[in-house]
């Protein structure tokens, strides 16, 4: 297993470098301007100035290879430099820059990173939580009004998109019963019980209206992963061996179903990261998505490039974890 | 009603003249206020970013010598009187401007503000590599020299009537040298704290800042007037969309203003309803136009395609025609549908301030379709089996583009349908905002290559003087693949008299002779038909009820007055 | 470890099933019905007969095999008899307990003495629980037993089944068919059942391996004195094991006879048409061999034919078949046939 994950990752280095090429080839092609946003009251000179010192006036390959050794080289080293307290070089290197707010780009990620995890990486585990209890019970009782109960619900969930269910709640728990904020308070620390209530509260929406759409989908899952599993010979065997039906459920059945749902899971956990962007958009959580949403509309392409760049090698990672997953949960899977 | 002292020569009190009334009120005393912008502030240095969002949110901190209030009118700020030639702050030969600073002004960390804190301002964004966004207001400046610590002397390489560009208005403000002095040039942007922390002299210091969501401001407590402000704290939160931030105010009241409501007027009325806040406006000079296309934009010429060197247009460099076009547009239902309290007709590219609009287009308020459609048929165009006009083989059917956004797509519909009515057949096209005013000379959908007939956009000017607004539709400012695009003329207009009269306007002093040119250069441009004027936008705010102190001021960062702001009790 | 090195059996294996000793296992009139559902609401429209109306004993210490088509029932009603099939009717007593009466604990403390080996040995095994845990699920259901004899008892049933101990940790993938088998076998044993049911245990291995375990069955037999239920469509393994023969056709028994009478005579014209059809290895024999080429498909258990179920694809059938449904007679012999013929 360890040499199979080596082996992944070195074939991981070559892949990542051309997507990122990539990533920054379609940027560049993209129509996109950093000054587009600014009031039509500044003029065309000096809009073109704008763009010459953001170093648009570079050929393409030397703002390519500017962005690898930026993002390869000085914020790696720039990272340990942190951790470790030691000083490399001069410690004078050029950080990628966001072109919004001229300031590092992986600064800004490292500001967004606990509002995405925490909402949308939330958002997930009820999302989870949910769907494993509703499709066990969908499959076991298959055709009941239970499972065709939780068939509409997983309909609804996965039709109805989150801009519309983020507005229904919104329109429901903040306008008209005022339990809920529709605005999420960045400012907010929390450092007592009240505090935390607040805290919980501007989480609701957001983390229900993600993780409803989450639930619906892995609901689906688990009940075909379970169904599968239900009318497989081992659990007749564990029937007829006297187990009760919670332990043929939870350990025989669940267990065997769990293989394929854990590696789903763990496939779409880059999407974590990525920040769901309508909803961190409609509650103005500032996550993730909300950083690259705003980027892409700013034409800010450092931010833009690093994000995407960013998502790919998590993808690459837990594609590979996925695997590494799978072989540890199921034991007739080896890599070797 | 809270009410206030006002020291009475102060510009702040001239904005809050109805407001005046015996001293009572306490700094930070009316708690927090919540404001949403929906688009979020980058950067807290207006030098670095230009965008209106991010002027504003530094507008708290940074202050200039002098700002336009409400009205339009420029009051002295950081100064103690507005310098002119009469008081003797410009020279007779108009090639310089002296500023006296008020005495005793500290930055936010107690320093004393000094004319070297001007002059670091001025190098700062005059410099070559530094990017600085603002560099516009600085055009023409020899030099900025400190005289003593309180006087700031700038002198210009050409006579400048209106020697109001540095210092004045949101976009140019005061930095301090200290902080700054190792931000400069193509370090700038190196500078994060400083660009994202600046200290300044007003009444707000950053306290929390976040990129692109929220900055949390405190009271300043080195502010010059020791009662304000009202509320200690500020937040000012950014993101989402106009119509969630509208909601935020006037429905769930979490917030008690925010900015820039391009919400379609039904909706807005409907929150308004409520109770909790109310939609406020203002009106600046932005006027919604179509530029009209002078050149033949005919693909079939390749390169010379909406180029002067490609030819004129084949009709609508004929006035008939663009004054027919003009005529069948019903402006009142185009402000019904899209826009409400946020814009009325106008018949001027030039709508403001009052003295600068002219009454000689006023034919254009009235819809007149048959008086168009007469028009047309003078000029030779007769209608074919199909509708639509035509004459020598020529058919009266134009493309017309715009950006991307609700409102202008139903503007675009209903102008279709109005134009139909005269035999001119539309074909309509959107871009999307970030392509169609991004200056990429490469891309083919921008608004200055016009690949079009006619466009449709928002243009507006800084502050209350359109002389370089004007100067925009010379000969020189024509786009085109010589100066790679770049240049303010987007209809290709071109009149040496037009070019003429701009030249005088700059050397023309008087402030009602300048007018009096303005108005010439709108009218020119009005008979030319290059601009057909739709709707004079205005600032559109939601503010909650209970907030007082606020006059609306198109002219200035929306949150000038914000020292004076407080709740009511 | 081969099966002639197994130690003999301890103590006195019971004798061959004779045809007195007494019966463990009584079916009687056995029903299994499955609904079929069509339509927008999910009515039930019908259902398959598959296993209708069948009646019959498993003497203890004996083998009763069960043979048919794939399609016939021989499957559900392994699986009925040890309710792991819903039973629509009937009655199903083992040692005078109604086992289809049961529910809950009671069935599963009934399960201590019934047990099953399955046809498919990959399937049958969940695969992420090792050998050891297999074995052992049910112990620690049933018998409150330590942990060392609990593995003791492991290791106990591993030997029994010719499985080295040390294979405990493994996971089924691990093993071949036929060692998968051995594991199945051995969790079938642990809890010291008196009735298995071997559901076509060797349908799914190599040739080679077959009779190894048809042999470990047989000794195993012996040694713990068992009853089997050998279900199988093989009729040469059948008359290998079992001391008496049942055959099924669609649901239903057909004839059930010792093995000697059934191999010898068959007086059902399906049993007939079934033992034509297996090669003898007497060359003579084989060569005078007269097959009976049964013609038509299988009828389809949700719309049997009236009457006789066979009539379809029998060669003697007569008007009367399609009428009267043949009674399950016994004939002098003791054997038992459902034919309107049969003598």
């Amino acid at each position: 297993m360890l040499t199979y994950t080596i082996r992944r990752l070195a074939f991981a280095v070559p892949t990542l470098l051309v997507i990122s090429f990539l990533i920054f080839g379609i940027l560049d092609l993209a129509p996109s301007d950093p000054t587009a946003q600014l009031p039509l009251t500044i003029p065309p000179e000096v809009r073109e100035k704008i763009r010459l010192s953001l170093g648009l006036g570079d050929p393409f390959i030397v703002r390519y290879f500017k962005w690898l050794v930026q993002f390869m080289v000085n914020e790696p080293l720039n990272i340990l430099e942190q951790w470790t307290g030691w000083t490399i070089g001069d410690g004078e290197r050029l950080r990628v820059l966001s072109w919004q707010t001229r300031s590092p780009v992986v600064d800004l990620i490292v500001q967004r990173m606990p509002q995405t995890l925490w909402v949308v990486g939330m958002s997930y585990v009820v999302g989870i939580v949910i769907a494993i209890p509703i499709g066990v019970i969908s499959a076991y009782r298959q055709y009941s009004w239970f499972d065709q109960f939780g068939t509409l619900f997983s309909m609804v969930g996965f039709s109805i998109p989150t801009f519309f269910t983020g507005l229904l709640f919104i329109v429901i728990f903040s306008v008209t019963l005022g339990w809920l904020p529709s605005i999420y308070d960045t400012t907010l620390v929390v450092e007592d019980w009240d505090s935390f209530v607040a805290q919980v509260k501007q989480m609701i929406m957001p983390t229900m209206v993600l993780g409803l759409y989450n639930a619906s989908q892995l609901s689906r899952f688990m009940r075909a992963s379970v169904l599968d599993n239900l009318n497989q010979d081992y659990v007749r065997t564990a029937r007829a061996k006297g187990m009760t039906e919670k332990v043929v459920l939870l350990i025989h059945v669940l267990r065997n179903s769990m293989i394929p749902v854990v590696t789903v899971i763990a496939l779409n956990l880059p999407q974590v990261f990525g920040g769901a962007i309508i909803t961190e958009q409609i509650f103005r959580v500032n996550g993730l998505g909300q950083l690259l949403i705003g980027a892409i509309e700013g034409g800010d392409i450092p931010t833009v490039q690093t994000l995407t760049f960013i998502f790919a090698v998590l993808i690459v990672v837990f594609n590979l974890i996925a695997d590494v997953l799978y072989g540890i949960l199921d034991p007739r899977i080896r890599y070797d | 009603m809270r009410l206030r002292n006002l020291l009475s020569a102060t510009a702040a009190a001239a904005a809050l003249g109805a407001l005046a009334g015996p001293a009572l009120a306490e700094r930070g005393a009316d708690g927090q206020v919540n404001i949403i912008y929906w688009q979020a502030v980058s950067i807290l240095n207006p030098y670095l970013s230009g965008g209106t969002k991010d002027v504003e949110g530094a507008s708290l901190v940074l202050e200039p010598l002098a700002r336009y209030d409400e009205t339009g009118t420029m009051v002295p700020w950081l100064v103690e009187e507005i310098p002119t030639v009469e008081n003797g702050g410009v020279s007779e030969d108009l090639m310089s401007i002296t500023w006296k600073l008020k005495p005793g002004l500290k930055w936010s960390d107690g320093s004393d503000v000094t004319a070297a804190d001007a002059v670091f301002t001025a190098d700062y964004c005059m410099d070559e590599t530094g990017g600085c966004q603002q560099v516009a207001n600085y055009a023409d400046v020899a030099s900025v020299e400190a005289v003593d610590d309180l006087t700031i002397k700038i002198t210009f390489t050409v006579p400048k009537p209106v020697p109001y560009g540095p210092f004045v208005g949101a976009q140019s403000p005061i930095l301090q040298a200290a902080q700054f002095a190792d931000c400069k040039g193509a370090k700038a942007p190196e500078c994060t704290d400083a660009n994202f922390g600046p200290i300044g002299t007003g009444p707000y210091v950053v306290a929390e800042f976040k990129p692109n969501d929220v900055v949390v401001y405190e009271a300043n407590p080195h502010y010059r007037e020791a009662d304000k402000p009202a509320f200690g704290s500020v937040l000012l939160k950014g993101g989402g969309d106009a119509v969630s931030a509208a909601r935020s105010v006037m429905e769930t009241g979490e917030f008690d203003y925010a900015w820039n409501m391009q919400v379609e007027p039904e909706i807005l009325a409907q929150m308004e309803a409520r109770g909790i806040g109310k939609v406020i406006s203002a009106y600046g000079t932005s006027v919604e136009r179509f530029e009209v296309n002078m050149t033949n934009p005919d693909p079939d010429l390749g390169d010379l395609r909406s180029t002067v060197e490609g030819g004129p247009h084949p009709f609508l460099t004929d006035p008939k025609v663009t004054r027919a076009l003009s005529m069948a547009i019903d402006r009142e239902i185009l402000v019904e549908a899209g826009y409400g309290a946020a814009g009325q007709v106008t018949c001027n590219v030039l709508p403001a301030p009052d003295l600068f609009n002219s009454t000689a287009n006023d034919w254009c308020k009235t819809p007149d379709v048959d008086g168009a459609n007469a028009l047309l048929d003078e000029a030779g165009w007769v209608v074919g089996s199909d509708g639509v006009r035509e004459k020598d083989g020529v058919k009266l059917s134009l493309l017309y583009q715009t950006s991307t956004n609700s409102v202008r797509q139903g503007t675009q519909a209903l102008i279709k349908q109005m134009w139909q009515e005269i035999g001119v057949e539309t074909e309509l096209r959107n871009i999307s905002g970030s392509v169609f005013f991004g200056g990429d000379p490469s891309s083919p959908d921008t608004f200055q290559k016009l690949y079009a007939d006619v466009e449709m956009f928002t243009n507006n000017f800084d502050g209350t003087d359109p002389e370089k607004y004007m100067a925009n539709w010379r000969c020189s400012e024509i786009p085109s693949p010589k100066n790679n695009w770049l240049g303010g003329n987007n209809p290709r207009f071109c009149s040496e008299e037009y070019d003429a009269l701009v030249q005088t306007l700059a050397g023309t002093a008087k402030i009602e002779e300048r007018a009096e040119i303005a108005k010439q250069l709108n009218d020119m441009l009005m008979e030319s038909g290059a601009i057909i004027p739709l709707i004079h936008r205005g600032r559109v705010a939601a503010m909650a009820n209970t907030i007082e102190g606020h006059a609306m001021n198109p002219w200035d960062s929306e949150l000038w007055d914000i020292a004076s702001w407080s709740r009511a009790k | 470890m081969s099966l002639d090195a197994m130690p003999p059996a301890a103590g006195a294996a019971p004798a061959p099933a004779g045809s007195g000793s007494r019966a463990l296992l009584k079916v009687e009139d056995l029903q299994v019905l499955f609904p079929i559902y069509k339509g927008l609401l999910r009515r039930q429209v019908g259902s398959v007969r598959a296993v209708d109306g069948l009646s019959f004993e498993v003497r203890k210490g004996e083998t009763l095999g069960l043979v048919g088509e794939s399609g016939c029932g021989k499957s559900t009603t392994g699986r009925a008899i040890l309710r792991l099939t819903d039973i629509t009717g009937g009655r199903v007593e083992l040692d005078g307990v109604d086992v289809a009466a049961l529910e809950g604990g009671e069935l599963r403390r009934m399960r201590r003495r019934m047990q099953m080996i399955f046809q498919d040995p990959h399937a049958s095994l969940n695969p992420r629980m090792t050998v050891a845990s297999i074995i052992a699920e049910p112990l620690d259901e049933h018998m409150a037993l330590g942990r060392k004899a609990r593995q003791a008892r492991v290791g106990e049933l591993m030997d029994a089944v010719g499985l080295r101990e040390d294979f405990a940790s493994r996971y089924p993938h691990e093993f071949s068919g036929g060692q998968r088998q051995r594991i199945g076998i051995a969790r079938a044993l642990a809890l010291d059942p008196d009735f298995i049911v071997c559901d076509e245990p060797i349908a799914a291995l190599d040739v080679s391996i077959q009779a190894q375990v048809v042999n470990l069955l047989e000794d195993l037999q012996k040694k713990l004195g068992l009853t089997y239920l050998f279900i199988s469509h093989d009729l040469s393994m059948v008359r290998h094991l079992a001391s008496r023969v049942a055959v099924m056709y669609l649901g239903k028994i057909v004839e059930l006879a010792t093995r000697e009478q059934l191999y010898a005579s068959p007086r059902h014209p399906y049993t007939q048409a079934l033992l034509s059809a297996v090669p003898s290895p007497d060359p003579a024999r084989e060569a005078s061999r007269e097959r009976v080429i049964l013609t038509g498909d299988v009828p389809s258990p949700a719309n049997p034919p009236s009457g006789c179920r066979f009539r379809t694809r029998c060669p003697v059938a007569q008007p009367r078949c399609a009428a009267e449904v043949p009674e399950f007679r016994k004939l002098e012999d003791g054997r038992q046939v459902a034919c309107h013929f049969a003598e």
